[in-house]
C-alpha cells in the first residue's frame, strides 16, 4: 500500500481509503472514493502539484493532499 | 449594508440553477437569460448574486445562477451561498424550484449533489448536459431508468450547441418540477429525538433540513443566540459525533448512487487517447509549458495596450470636448464649473478604464472558457506557494500590470480566503498602466538618455520599475503570509476540464457584465472623490487667495499673445497655490521634506490620490507649463529648470526624482482600487490596512532612496 503521490506516471491504481483529515470529505465529494481507479497523469514541472485522472475527470492536487489518498497498484 | 435584491418579491417564482463546476451551468444560464442578467449582492459575503427575470409565455420566472459546487456542504465562500440559498437562509426564502445541471460523463459526482438536494425536499428537475463529451467517452445514460429510480423530471441538453434550451424553457414555463422522495434516510444516522425536536422547533419539513441546521448552526448569522444555545443543549443530550455522521452519509450516498447508476449507465471502454491529454503534454511541458504561458501573456499585453490606446484617446478627447461644449453652453458660474471641471472629468476618469478592463476580461474569459486557466494554476502553484500565494493568484497579478481593478476582481475564484486576501492586498503593487506616464517623465529627468551597449538606459530603468513591482509583490505577500493568522489551511484541488473552443457569446456576456459591474461599483466612489478634489482645488480662504492672485503681474493691454498665455498660466498656478488643496500641500510639506519634496509636489501627491496619472496634469498646472499638458517633453524641460527660490538649487535633482519614482511605485494612490478592494472585502478594514501599509512602504523607501542619493 502506498499513497497517490508516489504513483508512477501512467500506472493504474485503486483507491483503498482516504486518510482522516480536514480535507477528507472534500476529496470524497470530488470523487476520490475507495474502489475508484486512479492514475497519475502529469507532475507539474516543479514536481508539485500532481494531476490525477479519476474516472473521466482530471483533478490537480498538491502533494500534501495526494498523500491522504491510499492506493494499491493494479496488476 | 450592501444593496439587497430579493428576486422572490419581484416575480412569481424563483428557479435556482445548480451544479458541479465545469458542467456548463453558466452556458445554460446565458442561453436562458442573455443580457437580462443582473448582478446583486448576497448580504455579508463577497459573492455576486447573478440572476435574471425571464418571461416564458404568461409566466415570469427569476432564474438564479448559483456558484458551482460539489456538495451542499460548503468548502469555500462561493459554496456557502449555495448552502444558504438552499436552506432558506438567504432572506428567509428557499427557491421555489431547483434546476440541477449534471455532466453526463461525470454522473456519479453530479448525482452526489443532486441527491442531497432531493433530501432537502425541494421541487426539482435535472438537466443532463454535455451529451457530446459523454458519447466520446463511451458513456450512455438511460434516461428512463434514471427517472424511474430518482423520480425527478429529466431533460437532456447540449448547451454549447444550443440543443435542449427550448425544452428547458418549456419545463420552467410549465413548472414541471417535482418534489422528490428523499434519497437517503438520514434518520438512520441521526438520533430520532434530536431530529424531531429540531424539526418541530424550527418548523422544518424533514429531518435532512433539521440535520443541516444541526450541522451548520454555529456559523450561521441568521440563527439567534438563544436558538444556538438551545441547539447546543439538544446536542449535549444525545451522544453524537456529527463529523462522523457526515462521513458516513457521504459513503452511504455514494453507495446508493452507484446502485442507481449500475442500471442507468452503459459504458464502453474507449482506449483512444483524448485530444485533451495530447494538448496537455504540450501545454504542461516542463519547459515548453512555461514558454507558451509567457508567449500568451505577451500577446495579451500587446493587445490590451495597443488596442485600448485608441479608444482611450477617443474617450479622453470626448470628455474634454464635452467639458468645453458644456462650458460654452451653460452660463458661467459655480455650477457650470462643478459640472465641467468636477463631474464630467470625474465620469471620464471612470470611463477611460473601460477599454482596458473590457479587453482584459475578454482575454481572461477566453482563457477560462477554453480550459487553459486551470493549467496556468497547475504550472504556477509551486512557484507562488513559498510567498503565501497560490497558483490561482497568477491571473490577478498579471491583470494588475494593466490595471489593479480587474486584477482584484479576478481573485474571486481563489477558494481559500487567506490566499485570496493576500492576493488582493499585493496586486496594486504590480506596476499598472497609470504609473507609466509618471515614470516616463521622472525617468526622463533622472536617467540620462545614453546607451549601455545596445540598450537605452531609460528603457532599462523603466523595465526595472516593473521588476521592482514584482519584487515588492513577492516580498509583501511573504510578510503577509507570516503576519496573517487564519485557521484555514491552504490547499489546492482544481479540476482541469477538457480543452474546448471558446464560445464567443459567453465571452462577450462575461466581458459586458464585468465591465458594467466595475463602472457602477467603482464609479460612484471615483466620482465622489473627484468632486471633492475639485472643490478643494477650486476654493480657498478668500484672504489668502486675493493676496496670492495680486502677486501675479498683469500684462499691459497691448501685450503679446505669449505674455497673455504666461499670465493665464501664472494665474492658474496662483489660484491652485491658494486653494484648500494648496494649503494642504503646504501643511504636509514638513512630512515630505525628508523625501526631498516641496509643497508643490505635496499638492501633486494629494491630487494623485484620484489617480496616479493626475500627477502629470497637476505638476503641469503648478509649474505653469501652460495648457499643453499632453506634451510631456515640455513638462520635463520645465521641471528640470525649476529652482528652489530660497536655496537656488534645482527642485528636481536626481535624488528627488528617484525618490518620487519609488514613492509612486509603492504608494496606494488610486481610489478606484480602494473602491474595488472595499467592494471585494465588504468593508473598510482591508482597504484601510492596504493604504496604510503601501503608504508606509512608499514613504520609507522614498526616504531611503533620497538619503542615499542626496
Amino acid at each position: 500500500m502506498s499513497t497517490a503521490d508516489q504513483l508512477e506516471q501512467g500506472k493504474m491504481a485503486v483507491i483503498q481509503q482516504i486518510m482522516p483529515s480536514e480535507l477528507t470529505l472534500h476529496l470524497m465529494e470530488m470523487g476520490f472514493l475507495p474502489g475508484k481507479r486512479i492514475s497519475l497523469l502529469q507532475r507539474a514541472p516543479l514536481k508539485d502539484p500532481l494531476a490525477f485522472k479519476l474516472e473521466n475527470t482530471v483533478i490537480a492536487l498538491r502533494k500534501a493532499e495526494a498523500q491522504l489518498i491510499q492506493v494499491t497498484l493494479e496488476n | 449594508m450592501p444593496e439587497v435584491l430579493t428576486p422572490a418579491q419581484q416575480s412569481t417564482f424563483t428557479v435556482a440553477l445548480i451544479g458541479n463546476p465545469n458542467v456548463g451551468k453558466t452556458t445554460i444560464f446565458n442561453r436562458l437569460t442573455g443580457l437580462r442578467q443582473k448582478v446583486g449582492n448576497y448580504p455579508g459575503v463577497t459573492v455576486d448574486k447573478r440572476f435574471a427575470n425571464v418571461k416564458i409565455g404568461e409566466q415570469e420566472a427569476t432564474i438564479l445562477d448559483l456558484p458551482g459546487t460539489y456538495s451542499i456542504y460548503p468548502n469555500s465562500e462561493d459554496e456557502v451561498i449555495v448552502h444558504r440559498v438552499l436552506n432558506g437562509l438567504d432572506q428567509g426564502n428557499r427557491p421555489d424550484f431547483v434546476l440541477a445541471v449534471v455532466d453526463m460523463s461525470s454522473m456519479e459526482r453530479g448525482l452526489f449533489l443532486i441527491t442531497q438536494i432531493m433530501d432537502l425536499g425541494l421541487p426539482m428537475a435535472i438537466v443532463l448536459n454535455m451529451e457530446d463529451t459523454a458519447e466520446e467517452q463511451g458513456i450512455k445514460v438511460k434516461t428512463h431508468a434514471l427517472y424511474r429510480s430518482l423520480g425527478v423530471p429529466i431533460i437532456q441538453s447540449n448547451a454549447r450547441s444550443n440543443k435542449g434550451i427550448d425544452g428547458i424553457l418549456d419545463l420552467i414555463g410549465q413548472k414541471m418540477f417535482e418534489k422528490p422522495q428523499s434519497f437517503l434516510n438520514i434518520e438512520d444516522l441521526l438520533p430520532h429525538e434530536l431530529s424531531s425536536a429540531v424539526q418541530e422547533k424550527f418548523g422544518l419539513e424533514n429531518s435532512y433540513q433539521a440535520y443541516q441546521l444541526i450541522r451548520f448552526h454555529q456559523s450561521e448569522p441568521l440563527i439567534d443566540h438563544n436558538d444556538k444555545l438551545w441547539l447546543e443543549h439538544q446536542l449535549s443530550k444525545v451522544e453524537y459525533d456529527i463529523k462522523k455522521t457526515q462521513l458516513e452519509e457521504t459513503q452511504q450516498r455514494y453507495a446508493g448512487i452507484q446502485q442507481v447508476l449500475s442500471s442507468a449507465i452503459e459504458k464502453t471502454d474507449i482506449q483512444r487517447k483524448r485530444l485533451t491529454d495530447k494538448l496537455d503534454s504540450v501545454f504542461l511541458h516542463k519547459i515548453g509549458g512555461y514558454g507558451i504561458f509567457i508567449g500568451i501573456l505577451l500577446v495579451i499585453f500587446q493587445a490590451v495596450f495597443a488596442w485600448s490606446a485608441m479608444p482611450m484617446d477617443l474617450i479622453d478627447g470626448f470628455f474634454a470636448t464635452l467639458s468645453a461644449a458644456v462650458a460654452n453652453l451653460l452660463p458661467a458660474g459655480v455650477l457650470t464649473d462643478l459640472i465641467t471641471e468636477g463631474i464630467i472629468p470625474g465620469i471620464g476618469g471612470v470611463v477611460i478604464f473601460i477599454p482596458q478592463i473590457a479587453l482584459l476580461f475578454a482575454f481572461l474569459g477566453i482563457l477560462e472558457d477554453t480550459g487553459y486557466m486551470s493549467r496556468v494554476v497547475f504550472l504556477m502553484d509551486r512557484i507562488m506557494r513559498p510567498f503565501g500565494l497560490n497558483g490561482k493568484s497568477v491571473v490577478p497579478l498579471i491583470s494588475g500590470i494593466a490595471c489593479a481593478i480587474p486584477g482584484i476582481m479576478a481573485t474571486r475564484n481563489i477558494g481559500n480566503w487567506k490566499d485570496r486576501l493576500i492576493t488582493i492586498m499585493v496586486t496594486p503593487l504590480m506596476s499598472c498602466s497609470a504609473r507609466l506616464p509618471v515614470y516616463v517623465i521622472l525617468i526622463g529627468i533622472a536617467v540620462p538618455e545614453s546607451y549601455v551597449g545596445p540598450f537605452n538606459l531609460q528603457a532599462i530603468a523603466l523595465l526595472g520599475m516593473y521588476l521592482l513591482g514584482i519584487i515588492a509583490v513577492l516580498f509583501t505577500s511573504w510578510i503577509l503570509k507570516l503576519a496573517l493568522k487564519f485557521k484555514e489551511k491552504s490547499y489546492l484541488m482544481v479540476e482541469m476540464p477538457l480543452y474546448r473552443l471558446p464560445r464567443w457569446k459567453d465571452v462577450l456576456i462575461t466581458m459586458y457584465s464585468k465591465s458594467k459591474t466595475f463602472v457602477f461599483a467603482a464609479g460612484k466612489v471615483i466620482l465622489t472623490i473627484s468632486v471633492i478634489l475639485w472643490v478643494l482645488a477650486s476654493y480657498g480662504p478668500s484672504s489668502v487667495r486675493e493676496e496670492s492672485i495680486a502677486k501675479v503681474e498683469v500684462p499691459a493691454e497691448n501685450a503679446a499673445q505669449e505674455d497673455l498665455d504666461l499670465y493665464e498660466s501664472q494665474l492658474a498656478s496662483a489660484e491652485l497655490e491658494s486653494s484648500y488643496i494648496g494649503i494642504m500641500g503646504k501643511f504636509i510639506e514638513p512630512t515630505i521634506r525628508p523625501l526631498g519634496y516641496d509643497w508643490k509636489i505635496g499638492i501633486a501627491l494629494i491630487t494623485s490620490f484620484a489617480a496616479r496619472e493626475v500627477f502629470v496634469s497637476t505638476i503641469a498646472t503648478l509649474y505653469s507649463v501652460g495648457s499643453d499638458v499632453e506634451d510631456e517633453l515640455t513638462i520635463q524641460q520645465k521641471l528640470e529648470s525649476e529652482v528652489n527660490p530660497e536655496t537656488g538649487e534645482k527642485v528636481f535633482n536626481l535624488a528627488t526624482a528617484f525618490s518620487l519614482i519609488v514613492f509612486y511605485a509603492f504608494a496606494m494612490q488610486c481610489m478606484s482600487t480602494l473602491a474595488v478592494v472595499y467592494r471585494e472585502t465588504k468593508g473598510w478594514k482591508w482597504p484601510v490596512i492596504q493604504t496604510v501599509y503601501m503608504t508606509a512602504l512608499a514613504y520609507v523607501s522614498a526616504w531611503v532612496v533620497y538619503q542615499i542619493l542626496s
